[in-house]
C-alpha cells in the first residue's frame, strides 16, 4: 500500500471531503469483522452442514462454545489463536477431495481462507449479530462540507440518505410537485385520496408549512386508523371465519374495530402491543383490553368431525409463537420448533420455553371458540348490573371477582371434549361429549375445594335421564344424582348443589341411565361445558330466587357480542409444556417453563413468566428487535421497500440493512424521543425531503440503482389491494365512511363459495354497505374474496408479514370487467356528464385529475378522446349493446353519451398512473 | 447444463425479492424456464378424489379380509391407533366389490372399475401410499402443499414457478372442480403460500365466466375492448416515457396478455366443438359441470401447453352413515360416474400421442380402513370405512412412468404397508422429477431459509419410472 494513503493529513482530506465510512477497512489492520466479514462465509458454506440443523463430524459452528469444543476426532476444530494447528483450516486446504471442506463442493477463495484463518489467530472470537444488540443512539451525519449549499430543507434522515447517494455517485431528486405529493401522502397515511376540506386547505396555502399541515390533518383524521388497520390484520392474520375445512363464521370484527381506535388515538406502540399480548392480565382489564386480546385468537379452530383437538390446540399455540416472532420482533423464530436455528443462535428447546408463555391460555380448538368475552346488549346490560348489584350486597370481594369473570367470559368453566375414559360415550363430531343408554366417561382432575354448586350447561331429547358423578372410581358410591330431563332450546343450564364439605382434586365419573331408551345406541345427552362455583350468595334474602333466575339466564344465553379472548387457566388446571421432539406434538420429551432464549436473559431481569411479562420484555426499550422491526416495517409501506429488505427476519440470514444507522436512528427515537408513537415517527418519515422527492428517475440512477435502494428518486409502488378498490370508490364518489361493526359483503361473483359443509352464502350488503372500505369486506379464509386476492393480498391462513407485489393480467381482468369496477366506471361517468357545460376534452381532464391528482397532458387527452369517438360510433346504432352496459332508468336519461363515455372511465381507472403511487 | 438450469429457477426468486440488478423485474414470471434436468413430462394432470376412495373397493385386493368380514377387528391393528371416527372395537369388512385381473399385466382391478381394464397396462399402481393425517383438510393440503399446515405452496404453484408456462395465453395452473363444492381444504390447495401469487392455480369454473372476470362487462365487442385496451396502452406509454419506471412496461405486457386471454380461455374452456366420438368415450355433455367435462377439459388445456392441471371431485368420504357414501350403494355411483372419463382421458391422450410427456396422477387424501365403520363406537347404518392413513393406493401413468405395473404390497387385510411403502413426499418428489427438477433443490428462500415441497422428506419412487 502505497504510504500517502496512510499518511494522516490524507485521511483527514479525505475523512472531510466523502466521509470516513466505508474506507477503513482498505487502510487499517482492524481485526477481522465478525459479523460483517466472517458470518456471512459460515452461513453460506458451512453451517448446513455443521449448524442447527446437521452437526456434521460434531462440529458446529452456531455457537462458541460448541465451535471450540471437540469434535468426532476428539479434539477441537478450532484452536483460538492458532489457525495453523486448527483442523477447520487445515481441511479447507486439504488436496484429498474426500477430506476437502466444503464437502463435494466449490473449495472456499483464498481470500475466504485468508479471513478465516486471521479470523481464528485472532482468537475466533464471535460477535452477537447486529439486529440482538440493543438500539444505540446514533450520531446524525454532518453533511459534509458542501451541505451549507443545501437548498431544501432536510431533516435528519435525509443526512443519512444523502451519505449514501454520495458514496454511490447519485443525488436526491427535486421535490415533487404539489399535486403529486398531495395524492402520494394521502395514500400512504389514510389510505384514500384526501377528502376535499383537507386537500383544498393544502392546494390553497402557499406558506412553507403547507405540506407540514397536510401531514398533520391527515395524521388527525379518522381515516387514518382504517389505512393502518389494514396492514396490521395481515400480521394478525385476521379472518372472519375459523378456518380449516368447516370454515365456519367467527365473530371477531371487534378486534378490528379497536385497531383501528388505537390506530386513531395513536395508542403508544409499547401499549399496542401488551394490550394485544396481554390485555386480559392487566390489571382492572377493560372490556378494550380483552378485545385486543383477541389478536392471538385469530388463529384457526378445526371443526373438520374426527379432529384431534389437542393437536389443532398445539397448531395454534405454535401459530402463535412463529407470529409473535416473525411480526412483531422480525425473527424466523418457526424453524427452531423443529431444531435448533440453522443459522441464527436459538436453540431447539427454546423454542418451547417460549411456547411455555402462550400454552397455558384456556382456549383448546372448542366449536364456539371459547373462552369469549360477553359483551351485552340490550335487557342484558340490566340484567348483569342487576346480578352484580346482588352481588355486591350479599357477596364479598372475591365473589364479586369471581362471578363477573364467569358472567362476562364464561370461565373457569370445563369444557365437555377433555373427557376420556368413554363406554358407550363419545365425543360427538368430537366436539361434544354424548352420553348414551348405560354409559360412562371421565372427567379429570377436578378441585371442589371450596365449591359448592355444579353448573352444566347440557342439551337432551329425553325426560327422565338419571346422571350420577362418582368421585375417583366407577364403584365409588354416588357423589351426586341429578335428574336430566329435556333441555328446552338447545342447551340448558341446569344448578345442582354439591354435598357440603366437598374438597381436593378429584376424578369424576360420570355415568348416565335411562330406562325409557330402547337401544344402547340411543343418544341420552350432550354436555357443553361444567362449572364448579362456590355458592351464589345472598340464600336466604327474600328476592334469592329472581336474582338467581337473572343469573343462570344471563350467563346461559345473554343478549351480548361474542368475541373471542385470551385468558390463562387458573392454577391448578395449568398446562405442562415440553419439548417437542424434531417438532413433533406427540413426542413429548423434557419440560420446560416459560423462558426467553438464552441470548436475550441478561437484556433484562422479567420477574412476570407470563404472557404480561413476555410483553414486558418485548415492548422494554432494551429490547433490540421490536422497535427496529416496526420502524423497518413503517418504512417498507411508505418506501414500498424495508431498509432491511426481508421484514419477516432481520436475523443473519435477512437481507442486510441498506442503511444500517438511519434505521438505529429511528429506532431509537421511535422509543425515546417519540415515546412509540407511530404518528410521530410516520411524520419524521413524510417530513424527510427523500419522502418528498418526485418519483421521475434518470437513466443513470437506473443504471447506478436499478431497484432504488438509495432513494434517489421516490419509488413508484402500486396500490395494496385495499388501496386499488378504496381509491376507485372514492374517485366516483361512492365511498362510504361509515365506520366500525360486522363484515360486509359487497358484490361479489355467484359461485365463489363452496365450502363442503358449511351452507351460508354470500349474501350481497345493501346500500352504502356495498361501498364501504376493504377492511370491511367479509373474509372467509378457504374463499377469500376474489379481487383482493388478484391484487396480492394474504389469505390471512398465517400471518403475512410482507406481500409481494406481482403484476399480472388478472389484474388487468379485475379492473377492466369485475362488476363492481364497472359499476364505478358509470359512477364516475355519470358524475363528470352531470356538468353540461364542461367539453368532452375538459370531462377527461377532469376525469383523469380526479383519478391521478394530476393535470392531462394533450397526448393522453388525445388517446381518451379517441377512445370515446370509437365507441360512441359502434353504440350510436346499437341500443341492445347499451342497454347490455347501463340500467334501463339510467339509458333513458343519459343514453349513448354515458355509455361512450363509462368505456373512457373505465380505462381512466385501468391507468398505471392510477393503481401506482407516484 | 444442469448448473445452468439451476440458476434459472434460483434467479426466478429474486425477481421477486427485488435483488437483481439487471432491470429483470420486467420480465415476466411465467416465461418457459428449463428445470434442473431433462424431463420426461411436460405437464400434470392431478385427479384428486376428494374424501378419500377405498382402494379395498378398487385397486387392492384382499380375499382374506373376506374370510374375516364380520369378525372384531385384531387388538394388535387398533392399539395406540387413532382413528377419525372409530372407537372400540370395529368389526372387519370384507371387499365390497369383485376384483378380477385384466390386461397383459395381470393386475387385479374391481368390477366397480368396467373402463379402467383397457388402460391398466398404461398405469402404475402405488399400492403402500402412507400419509400421516387422518383427517381430511389436513390430509388434502399435506398431499398438495408438503405440509399439514396452511401457508405453503402447492405443488402447481411450484412446478410454474419452475417451469413457467408454454402458452402466455393461458394461466400457467389451472383448477377444475367438480361435485359443486370445493375440496376440504379450500382453496388454498391451490394457493401460492409465500410464492408470488402469480403461481396460483386460477381456478376455471364451468358456469359463469370460465376465469373470474374474462368477459367483459354487457355491451362491449371484441373491437371495443381492443380500442380501450390500446388507450390505456397508449396512456401507460405517455407514463412510461415520463416516469422511466419499468414496471409500466410491464403492467402494458400484461394488458395484452388479459386481451389475449379473453380469447384463448374460453376457447379451450369449451368443449362444444369437439367431436362426438370424443364425447362418447368421456361420456361429456356440454354445459354441464361434470367430472367427465373437467377430464376433457384437462386434455385440452395440456394440449395448449397448460402446465398443471388439477381436478378435484367430490362425494368419496364413503363412511356408511348414509345411502351416499354407502360402499354398496353411492361409491358404486361415484366409481361410475369418473371410471369411464378417467379411462377415456388416458385413451385420449395416447390416440395424440400426448401420454407419453403427460403425467397422470390418481388418488385421494388417504385411504380407507379394512374395518367397518362405527362411528362413536356404534355400527353404522351402511356398509362404510373409516379414513385410513396408513396404506392405500394411488396410480400414475404417462410421462416416464411404467406401464402395467404395481408397487408396493399391504398385508393380508389391507392395514399395514408391508412391501414397498412410499410416502406422500415420495410421490410429489416423483412427480416433480418427472418434470425434470431435483425435488431438493427446487427451493424458495423464506423467512430466512430455502422452502420446497417436500420439506425435508421424499425420494422420487424409481421402481415406477420407465
Amino acid at each position: 500500500m502505497p504510504s500517502i494513503l496512510k499518511s494522516p493529513l490524507f485521511l483527514t482530506v479525505l475523512g472531510l471531503t466523502l466521509g470516513l465510512t466505508g474506507y477503513y477497512i482498505f487502510l487499517t489492520d482492524d481485526p477481522v469483522d465478525y459479523n460483517a466479514e466472517i458470518k456471512p462465509i459460515i452461513n453460506q458454506k458451512c453451517i448446513s452442514c455443521h449448524g442447527g440443523v446437521k452437526k456434521k463430524g460434531g462440529f458446529s459452528l452456531l455457537f462458541r462454545e460448541e465451535a471450540l469444543a471437540p469434535t468426532a476426532s476428539g479434539k477441537p476444530a478450532i484452536i483460538p489463536g492458532d489457525a495453523k494447528n486448527s483442523d477447520m483450516i487445515m481441511r479447507l486446504h486439504h488436496k484429498d477431495l474426500e477430506e476437502r471442506m466444503p464437502y463435494k463442493e466449490e473449495p472456499l477463495s483464498n481470500e475466504e481462507i485468508e479471513l478465516l484463518t486471521r479470523w481464528i489467530d485472532e482468537g475466533a472470537k464471535f460477535e452477537t449479530h447486529w439486529a440482538y444488540k440493543p438500539v444505540q443512539p446514533q450520531k446524525v451525519p454532518s453533511g459534509g462540507l458542501f451541505s451549507f449549499f443545501d437548498q431544501d430543507d432536510k431533516n435528519d434522515i435525509d443526512y443519512f440518505i444523502d451519505e449514501k447517494l454520495d458514496d454511490h455517485g447519485l443525488s436526491r431528486s427535486d421535490v415533487a410537485d404539489k399535486q403529486s405529493l398531495l395524492r402520494r401522502t394521502s395514500l400512504d397515511i389514510i389510505g384514500i385520496p384526501a377528502p376535499d376540506s383537507i386537500a383544498q386547505k393544502y392546494l390553497s396555502d402557499p406558506s412553507d408549512k403547507a405540506y407540514e399541515h397536510l401531514v398533520d390533518d391527515l395524521l388527525a383524521s379518522k381515516f387514518y386508523g382504517e389505512r393502518w388497520t389494514s396492514l396490521w390484520m395481515d400480521l394478525a392474520r385476521y379472518a372472519d371465519t375459523k378456518g380449516y375445512e368447516r370454515d365456519y363464521i367467527r365473530s371477531i370484527w371487534r378486534y378490528r374495530d379497536w385497531l383501528i381506535k388505537s390506530f386513531n388515538e395513536d395508542k403508544p406502540y409499547d401499549q399496542f402491543l401488551t394490550e394485544q399480548l396481554a390485555g386480559d392480565l392487566l390489571p382492572n382489564a377493560t372490556d378494550e383490553q380483552f378485545i385486543a386480546t383477541a389478536f392471538h385468537r385469530n388463529t384457526m379452530t378445526n371443526d373438520e368431525g374426527g379432529t384431534d383437538n389437542e393437536e389443532f390446540r398445539t397448531a395454534a399455540i405454535i401459530d402463535r409463537v412463529n407470529t409473535t416472532w416473525e411480526t412483531l420482533m422480525g425473527t424466523s423464530f418457526a424453524c427452531v420448533q423443529c431444531h435448533s436455528h440453522p443459522y441464527d443462535p436459538f436453540k431447539h428447546e427454546e423454542y418451547y420455553t417460549f411456547m411455555a408463555y402462550f400454552n397455558n391460555s384456556r382456549d383448546e380448538d372448542t366449536y364456539d371458540d371459547y373462552p369469549l368475552l360477553r359483551e351485552f346488549r340490550n335487557k342484558s346490560i340490566g340484567q348483569y348490573d342487576s346480578v352484580m348489584t346482588w352481588i355486591n350486597l350479599y357477596g364479598n370481594n372475591d365473589l364479586k371477582t369471581y362471578y363477573s369473570r364467569l358472567l362476562k367470559t364464561g370461565q373457569q368453566c370445563i369444557n365437555s371434549l377433555v373427557a376420556d375414559s368413554m363406554v358407550n360415550a363419545a365425543l360427538a363430531d368430537t366436539k361434544f361429549l354424548m352420553l348414551r343408554k348405560s354409559s360412562w366417561a371421565r372427567m379429570k382432575s377436578i378441585n371442589l375445594t371450596n365449591k359448592s354448586t355444579l353448573l352444566i350447561r347440557y342439551g337432551s331429547g329425553n325426560d327422565n335421564g338419571q346422571l350420577t358423578i362418582r368421585l375417583d372410581s366407577t364403584n365409588a358410591q354416588p357423589y351426586l344424582k341429578i335428574k336430566i330431563d329435556k333441555s328446552k332450546g338447545g342447551w340448558t343450564l341446569l344448578e345442582v348443589d354439591l354435598p357440603p364439605g366437598s374438597s381436593g382434586v378429584h376424578d369424576l365419573y360420570l355415568n348416565y341411565e335411562n330406562s325409557k331408551l330402547k337401544s344402547k345406541d340411543d343418544n341420552g345427552m350432550r354436555f357443553d361445558w361444567f362449572a364448579f362455583t362456590p355458592a351464589f350468595p345472598g340464600k336466604d334474602q327474600k328476592d334469592y330466587s329472581t336474582y338467581h333466575g337473572l343469573f343462570i339466564e344471563t350467563l346461559n344465553r345473554p343478549d351480548a357480542e361474542f368475541t373471542p379472548i385470551m385468558l390463562d387457566n387458573p392454577e391448578d388446571m395449568k398446562r405442562k409444556t415440553h419439548v417437542f421432539e424434531r417438532g413433533n406434538w406427540l413426542l413429548k420429551t423434557k419440560q420446560v417453563e416459560a423462558g426467553l432464549p438464552e441470548l436475550f436473559v441478561n437484556d433484562k431481569d422479567i420477574k412476570l413468566r407470563n404472557r404480561l411479562g413476555l410483553a414486558q420484555w418485548m415492548t422494554d426499550k432494551t429490547n433490540p428487535l421490536t422497535a427496529r422491526t416496526m420502524v423497518n416495517r413503517l418504512w417498507e409501506q411508505l418506501f414500498g421497500q424495508g431498509l432491511v429488505e426481508t421484514l419477516e427476519d432481520l436475523g443473519s440470514q435477512g437481507a442486510n440493512p441498506t442503511h444500517p444507522e438511519l434505521l438505529d436512528y429511528m429506532a431509537y427515537q421511535f422509543m425515546h424521543e417519540d415515546n412509540w408513537s407511530i404518528k410521530k415517527s410516520l411524520k419524521r418519515m413524510v417530513m424527510s425531503a427523500t419522502y418528498r422527492q418526485s418519483s421521475k428517475t434518470t437513466e443513470k440512477a437506473k443504471e447506478k440503482d436499478p431497484l432504488n435502494k438509495y432513494y434517489s428518486h421516490a419509488p413508484r409502488v402500486r396500490l395494496s389491494a385495499e388501496q386499488v378498490r378504496d381509491q376507485a370508490l372514492a374517485i366516483c364518489g361512492t365511498l362510504s365512511d361509515k365506520m366500525y361493526g360486522p363484515s360486509v359483503m359487497p358484490y361479489q361473483p355467484e359461485g365463489i363459495w363452496r365450502s363442503p359443509y358449511d351452507g351460508r352464502k354470500w349474501k350481497q350488503s345493501d346500500g352504502e354497505d356495498q361501498y364501504r372500505r376493504a377492511i370491511y369486506t367479509y373474509w372467509k379464509r378457504t374463499s377469500p374474496y376474489p379481487s383482493m386476492i388478484s391484487f396480492d393480498g394474504s389469505a390471512r391462513e398465517v400471518c403475512a408479514t410482507r406481500r409481494i407485489r406481482t403484476n399480472t393480467p388478472l389484474q388487468a381482468l379485475t379492473l377492466l370487467n369485475d362488476s363492481t369496477y364497472w359499476d364505478l366506471s358509470v359512477k364516475l361517468a355519470q358524475n363528470l356528464l352531470k356538468d353540461k357545460t364542461l367539453s368532452l376534452e375538459q370531462r377527461i381532464g377532469k376525469g383523469y385529475a380526479l383519478a391521478t391528482g394530476q393535470p392531462i397532458s394533450e397526448q393522453k387527452t388525445k388517446a381518451l378522446q379517441q377512445l370515446y369517438t370509437s365507441s360512441f360510433i359502434k353504440l350510436e346504432k346499437d341500443k341492445e349493446k347499451i342497454l347490455g352496459m347501463l340500467s334501463d332508468s339510467v339509458y333513458r336519461k343519459q343514453g349513448k353519451e354515458l355509455a361512450a363515455f363509462a368505456v373512457v372511465t373505465n380505462a381512466i381507472l385501468n391507468l398505471d398512473e392510477v393503481i401506482t403511487k407516484n | 447444463m444442469g448448473m445452468m438450469a439451476l440458476g434459472s429457477v434460483l434467479d426466478s426468486c429474486n425477481l421477486f425479492s427485488g435483488n437483481n440488478a439487471d432491470g429483470s423485474l420486467v420480465s415476466n414470471p411465467l416465461s418457459p424456464r428449463s428445470p434442473h434436468f431433462q424431463g420426461k413430462a411436460k405437464s400434470v394432470i392431478f385427479l384428486h378424489m376428494a374424501g378419500a376412495p377405498s382402494q379395498l373397493e378398487m385397486f387392492d385386493y384382499k380375499p382374506e379380509l373376506q374370510k374375516m368380514d364380520g369378525m372384531d377387528c385384531p387388538d394388535s391393528f387398533i392399539q395406540g391407533k387413532k382413528f377419525a371416527f372409530i372407537r372400540g372395537v370395529p368389526k372387519l369388512l370384507g371387499p365390497q366389490a369383485n376384483f378380477k385381473q385384466y390386461g397383459q399385466s395381470g393386475l387385479w382391478l374391481s368390477d366397480n372399475l368396467p373402463h379402467f381394464q383397457q388402460v391398466i397396462d398404461d398405469v402404475s399402481i402405488l399400492k403402500a401410499v402412507n400419509t400421516d393425517q387422518f383427517n381430511h383438510a389436513p390430509a388434502q393440503l399435506l398431499m398438495h402443499c408438503g405440509t399439514p399446515r396452511l401457508g405453503r405452496p402447492s405443488m402447481g404453484s411450484w412446478v410454474t414457478y419452475g417451469l413457467g408456462s408454454e402458452n402466455s395465453n393461458l394461466p400457467g395452473f389451472v383448477v377444475l372442480t367438480s361435485g359443486g363444492r370445493n375440496p376440504d381444504a379450500g382453496k388454498s390447495i391451490w394457493g401460492s403460500g409465500f410464492l408470488p401469487s402469480v403461481y396460483q392455480g386460477v381456478q376455471c369454473r364451468s358456469e359463469g365466466d370460465p376465469v373470474l372476470f374474462l368477459e367483459d362487462p354487457n355491451g362491449f365487442d371484441r373491437d371495443m375492448r381492443k380500442a380501450s385496451i390500446e388507450a390505456i396502452n397508449n396512456v401507460n406509454e405517455l407514463s412510461y416515457a415520463e416516469y422511466k419506471d419499468p414496471e409500466i412496461l410491464a403492467r402494458i405486457s400484461q394488458y395484452e396478455m388479459a386481451f389475449k386471454m379473453q380469447i384463448a380461455v374460453p376457447d379451450v374452456m369449451s368443449i362444444a366443438d369437439e367431436p362426438a366420438y370424443i364425447h362418447e368415450m368421456y361420456g361429456t355433455k356440454p354445459g354441464e359441470e361434470s367430472f367427465a367435462n373437467n377430464a376433457l377439459l384437462a386434455r385440452k388445456l395440456v394440449e395448449k401447453g397448460v402446465r398443471f392441471v388439477q381436478l378435484f371431485d367430490w362425494g368419496w368420504d364413503s363412511h356408511g352413515t348414509g345411502e351416499d357414501t354407502a360402499l354398496d350403494k353411492g361409491f358404486i355411483g361415484k366409481c361410475l360416474q369418473t371410471d369411464k372419463a378417467v379411462s377415456a382421458l388416458l385413451l385420449d391422450l395416447k390416440q395424440r400421442g400426448l401420454l407419453e410427456e403427460t403425467l397422470v396422477v390418481w388418488g385421494g387424501e388417504f385411504g380407507r380402513t379394512p374395518m367397518q365403520e362405527n362411528r362413536d363406537g356404534k355400527q353404522n347404518s351402511f356398509k362404510g370405512r373409516d379414513h385410513h392413513a396408513d396404506a392405500f393406493s394411488m396410480w400414475m401413468a404417462g410421462g416416464g412412468i411404467k406401464g402395467g405395473f404395481s408397487y408396493g404390497e399391504t398385508d393380508p387385510i389391507g392395514y399395514n404397508a408391508i412391501d414397498g411403502k412410499v410416502s406422500v413426499y415420495d410421490v410429489q418428489a416423483t412427480i416433480l422429477k418427472q418434470l425434470g427438477f431435483d425435488h431438493e433443490q427446487l427451493t424458495y428462500q423464506f423467512q430466512g431459509r430455502p422452502f420446497r415441497l417436500t420439506d425435508v422428506f421424499g425420494k422420487p419412487i424409481d421402481p415406477i419410472i420407465a
